[in-house]
């Protein structure tokens, strides 16, 4: 699997090569600036293109401005965000066109090795990767008028993972419940936010999370 | 044909009514002139017209909407206990609830055109719906007393009482017509004329209102010169404030009469002496042993060192020779309107006897006057002379208000204005005071900075040091253990970064840093619990300094707001080289800028770049607090709306 990435701090660029190469990512390009970022994304159409938001030369949020405008040239092109902070404002802006294959996570998120690894993987194949702090800020924009207030809390769980962008399967190991519980569970939860269910998990990400952004 | 029947009693009342109004308007110009009783008499016209509003509904068929009136509001009782009033306190609620009384009549547009029109309809709108009645009376007179053979005056009478009956509905609408221009709720039409009069009869009575007040300022400066004579000076520090007051209090309605600024020039009271080393307080070449009579010894030098002082004595004094001018228009216009209405409708009552007894017919009394003392033969002049005259001194008043007014302002601008010496002191004062809040919070915020780094992340990353130590001595003899520790560095480490984020984000927020105010501004209202819109029109960044005040201010604005309220709007825009953030919040209202540590602390963050901010607070809400900083937009738009 092809592999853009584009960091600018030496130490953090060299780590991140390392980590995937170890998993058997080959890496095509790794750049450290914004202009290096827009010609190697138009070079090398990478399966996957891992993003720092904040490049030089301007240090605003040049890596994110690439990212939205490779995904303009070639949509559903698959996009790893990473950042040092988390902003709902940024999320909603990769999940604008609707096309999947975003991901949007803190830099700490690097430490979990095998997580970092998964979440890359579900990107390029077409997921999503939220970060589960704005996921957790999402769900409590709300206020007690929403329907989100209607959830179990054991609903508000499965929702919160289901939303970061994980399968069934995910999910039923991480809250330790059989797999067909948490098909019960979501599809309560698609009942109550008068969501059409779907079993594909990429649609599924997409409504909720557009549920989300629209709340 | 009941229509018929009930429209000549109908004219009746209606012409009872609009002589009641009549005389109900000059009691309300003495109510006004009595000042105390004016509201109450407003509260009379409003009943008044509120009947001729019903009447003229019911029986002229006029559209007559009743205006939306609200009461006037009541004081506002403070936490200890007093009543304020725009900056003075009062302990019973009695006086600024008269106070307010009179602010919300005098900004009540529709009381002026109701008293125009207690005052004109006897002469305009009752016309039409008094021949009818009229036709009837003389009906009735021709039978009682007929003047003529009785073969005449029957079908005199007859047809004057047919006629009566005929034209008494068309009465009616003339009358509703009329009713619909002054009493209706629309505005009249503006035409440049009647802007024009507009205009220039505000600047007559203001003129002659500042008039008024310069001649008690000149009072002021009589008694100063008295309290001079008498007591070599030492009771001056005593009166001079009292021209102060009055001079304040004539720059006060400068400023709302007439637009121009004039900014009080007056030195701020100087710092209280600090001791000597003996523990006296030296003031002047006097040695004071407390310090509140210190403070207090400081009087007269604050008093009579200012510049200011004298030159508002020199002021009063200037005053006094352009008083009489000022007076001049409203003199004019007052006469002129008399002439032009007054004396042809009180002909009946002396003119047609002076014009009896001189032949002089309807001239005016100050004509009259005039050509009695100067022109003892002046028999030629015409009965209109009275009307031409009068409209000659009134346009003429009105003409000379303008060119005097200019001239008052230029007067009052020349002495009553700080001196350029004058604003820089102050400025130099306030940017000493600004200065000083500005080194302070920078001083607290780097030492919570050095606090918050050495108690979290520099502890944690010790931590992790230090786990990372045992690691290595562990590898080998217990594994197990080893990747425990490791695990627990792990979660330190990611701890330690949370604490880094969080501390950054209070520095400076990254998201401000990458796309500027606007949308740092909108990430803060999408993590707020609430609803909030965002409205922004920035045409590119601004100076990082000023964006990093304004996004801490406004975020504090919006905590407060989220104390209380359910939805909040925020709007930024730059125009004419200022910076606006407003935020508006639907919640009780009521909140007092002097309380709270919060809006304080926006007031000194704001006052090191010049910013201001007005809190407008009603009780009832809604709460709408006004921010500006003055500062110009440098780079392009950069921002994604």
């Amino acid at each position: 699997m092809r592999v853009v990435l584009a960091e600018d701090l030496h130490i953090l660029r060299d780590g991140l090569v390392l980590l995937l190469e170890s998993h058997g990512f080959t890496i095509a390009e790794a750049v450290g600036d914004g202009p290096a970022l827009r010609a190697a994304l138009a070079r090398h159409r990478p399966d996957v293109a891992i993003v720092d938001v904040r490049l030089p030369p301007t240090f605003t949020d040049e890596g994110l401005q690439a990212a939205l405008a490779a995904r303009r040239d070639v949509p559903g092109l698959p996009v790893l965000v990473l950042s040092q902070h988390v902003e709902q404002l940024y999320a909603r802006e990769l999940l604008a066109d609707g096309a999947g294959a975003v991901g949007y996570l803190l830099k700490d998120r690097v430490l979990n090795a095998d997580q970092f690894i998964d979440a890359v993987r579900r990107v390029a194949s077409g997921g999503t990767a939220m970060d589960p702090e704005v996921i957790a800020k999402l769900l409590t924009a709300g206020g007690t008028a929403s329907p989100l207030a209607r959830l179990t809390p054991r609903e508000r769980d499965v929702l919160e993972l289901m939303a970061q962008g994980r399968s069934n399967a995910a999910i039923s190991q991480r809250l330790f419940l059989s797999e067909s519980a948490v098909g019960k569970h979501t599809a309560s939860i698609f009942d109550k936010l008068r969501l059409p269910p779907s079993s594909d998990d990429n649609r599924r990400v997409l409504a909720v999370l557009t549920y989300l952004n629209n709340t | 044909m009941t229509r018929f029947a009930l429209a000549i009693p109908r004219c009746v009342a209606l012409v009872a009514l609009s002589v009641a109004g009549f005389a109900y308007g000059h009691v309300l110009v003495v109510a006004a002139t009595l000042v105390v009783t004016y509201p109450l008499a407003v509260s009379g016209q409003y009943r008044l017209t509120a009947l001729a509003r019903r009447l003229a509904r019911a029986w002229a068929g006029a559209v007559l909407p009743d205006p939306v009136r609200s009461l006037p509001p009541t004081p506002h009782r403070r936490e200890d206990g007093w009543y304020a009033h725009d900056d003075t306190v009062f302990r019973s609620p009695r006086v600024p609830a008269f106070l307010l009384k009179l602010d919300h009549y005098a900004k009540d547009p529709t009381v002026g055109r109701e008293w125009l029109w207690l005052i004109l309809t006897p002469v305009i709108g009752a016309v039409p719906i008094l021949v009818p009645p009229a036709l009837i009376a003389a009906g009735v007179f021709l039978l009682a007393s007929p003047p003529w053979p009785l073969a005449w005056s029957v079908p005199a009478a007859g047809g004057a009482v047919v006629a009566a009956f005929l034209l008494a509905p068309g009465a009616l609408r003339a009358y509703g017509l009329w009713a619909g221009v002054l009493l209706g709720t629309g505005e009249p039409p503006q035409t440049a004329v009647s802007r024009w009069v507009t205009r220039t009869s505000a600047a007559t009575w203001r003129g002659a209102g500042l008039a008024g007040l310069t001649l008690a300022g000149f009072g002021g400066l009589l008694l100063n010169l008295l309290a001079a004579a008498l007591s070599w000076g030492g009771l001056l520090p005593y009166t001079l404030p009292v021209t102060r007051s009055l001079v304040e209090l004539y720059r006060r309605h400068v400023g709302r009469w007439t637009g121009t600024d004039l900014p009080a020039p007056y030195r701020p009271y100087p710092p209280a002496p600090s001791p000597g080393k003996d523990g006296s307080y030296r003031v002047g070449r006097v040695l004071y042993t407390d310090l509140p009579a210190a403070v207090q010894g400081q009087r007269p030098g604050w008093l009579l060192g200012d510049p200011a002082t004298w030159r508002d004595q020199l002021w009063s004094l200037g005053s006094v020779a352009l008083a009489p001018l000022s007076f001049v228009p409203a003199v004019l216009v007052g006469l002129g309107f008399y002439g032009l209405f007054c004396q042809p409708l009180t002909w009946v009552g002396w003119a047609v006897p002076i014009g009896l007894f001189t032949g002089y017919w309807v001239t005016p009394f100050y004509l009259w006057f005039g050509i009695e003392h100067i022109q003892p033969d002046a028999s030629w002049l015409p009965g209109w002379a009275s009307m031409t005259a009068g409209l000659a001194m009134a346009l003429l008043g009105l003409g000379l208000a303008s060119p005097l007014m200019r001239l008052r302002l230029w007067w009052d601008r020349l002495l009553l204005t700080p001196t350029a010496a004058t604003v820089l002191a102050s400025r130099v004062a306030h940017l000493a005071t600004t200065r000083a809040d500005a080194v302070d919070v920078q001083a607290t915020e780097l030492r919570r900075i050095e606090r918050d780094l050495h108690d979290g992340a520099q502890a944690r990353l010790i931590a992790v040091g230090l786990g990372l130590a045992a690691v290595a001595r562990l590898m080998e003899t217990d594994p197990v253990r080893a990747r425990r520790v490791l695990e627990q560095a792990q979660e330190t480490s990611a701890a330690a970064l949370a604490e880094l984020r969080d501390l950054v984000r209070g520095i400076h927020p990254p998201v401000l840093a990458e796309r500027g105010l606007g949308d740092a501004i909108r990430a803060i209202a999408l993590d707020t619990p609430l609803p909030v819109d965002v409205d922004v029109d920035l045409p590119g960044r601004l100076d990082a300094p000023v964006e990093s005040a304004a996004y801490f201010v406004t975020c504090e604005a919006l905590t407060n707001a989220a104390r209380c309220a359910s939805h909040i709007s925020i709007s930024l825009s730059h125009r004419d080289g200022v910076l606006r953030v407003v935020v508006t919040d639907d919640g009780p209202g009521g909140a007092d800028p002097t309380r709270g540590t919060g809006l304080r602390g926006i007031q000194r963050r704001l006052a090191t770049f010049d910013g201001t901010m007005t809190p407008h607070s009603p009780p009832g809400g809604p709460t709408v607090v006004t921010m500006e900083i003055p500062c110009a937009s440098s780079s392009p738009r950069t921002s994604t709306s």
